[in-house]
């Protein structure tokens, strides 16, 4: 849902001069698959075993309960992200200025709440106006 | 369309009252709050990077791999990132 909606303000963030980048730990043949299927017109990139999202600190494992539990599911991690330690990152989005500075992190532990990319959008509108 | 959370609120309503398409058990529901909840007392959300850090760069491959650098994009401007665990 995150990637819908945020197809949804690419053309606005674009017209701001912008743009718009998805990390996913998830191999290349799953992008490219998720990519098609939802007609995007930003890039998803292969955070390959998690060296970005290590970076901004966005990293956990998944405790052994909860493995077993997706399992059950028929979700393998180590399938999707050639990743066996089951490690995956937690959601957040960021807006990062031209220079290279972090000027809006939202971040939640809890996968069900989001931010709404509308907000995105102002935060964007008011870098753009204040440079 | 709906906004954003409203979806999400929808979506989490539907899959936790068990019923189909999902047919999510209740341990399992009960399984995911306790993992959230944990994941929550980590401290994760504070540990990260924050408003005024520097952004770390980066250099991968796109769905059609092809090499994208972060770089790049913010010579021509801002850049959102958003961090996605995976469609599974």
């Amino acid at each position: 849902m995150e990637l819908e909606a945020l197809q949804q303000i690419h053309s606005d963030v674009r017209a701001l001069g912008a743009e718009i980048v998805v990390l996913t730990p998830e191999l290349e043949r799953y992008t490219r698959a998720l990519h098609k299927k939802l007609n995007l017109t930003f890039d998803i990139l292969t955070d390959l075993h998690l060296n970005v999202a290590s970076q901004f600190r966005l990293v956990f494992t998944l405790p052994d309960y909860l493995r077993d539990l997706y399992k059950s599911f028929g979700s393998t991690l180590d399938r999707f992200h050639d990743e066996p330690e089951y490690r995956l990152p937690v959601p957040a989005r960021y807006v990062v200025d031209k220079l290279g500075t972090i000027r809006s992190a939202d971040v939640n532990a809890d996968y069900t709440v989001r931010s709404e990319p509308s907000e995105t959008v102002k935060q964007l509108q008011r870098l753009v106006g204040s440079q | 369309m709906a906004e954003l959370q409203q979806r999400l609120d929808e979506f989490k309503k539907t899959f936790e009252s068990g019923a189909p398409p999902y047919n999510a058990p209740h341990e399992a529901i009960e399984t995911m709050h306790r993992a959230t909840a944990e994941l929550k007392a980590t401290g994760i959300e504070g540990r990260s990077l924050k408003a005024g850090d520097p952004a770390p760069g980066f250099t991968l491959f796109n769905q059609d791999h092809v090499q994208v650098a972060s770089s790049d994009l913010l010579r021509q401007g801002p850049l959102v990132i958003s961090f996605f665990r995976g469609h599974w």
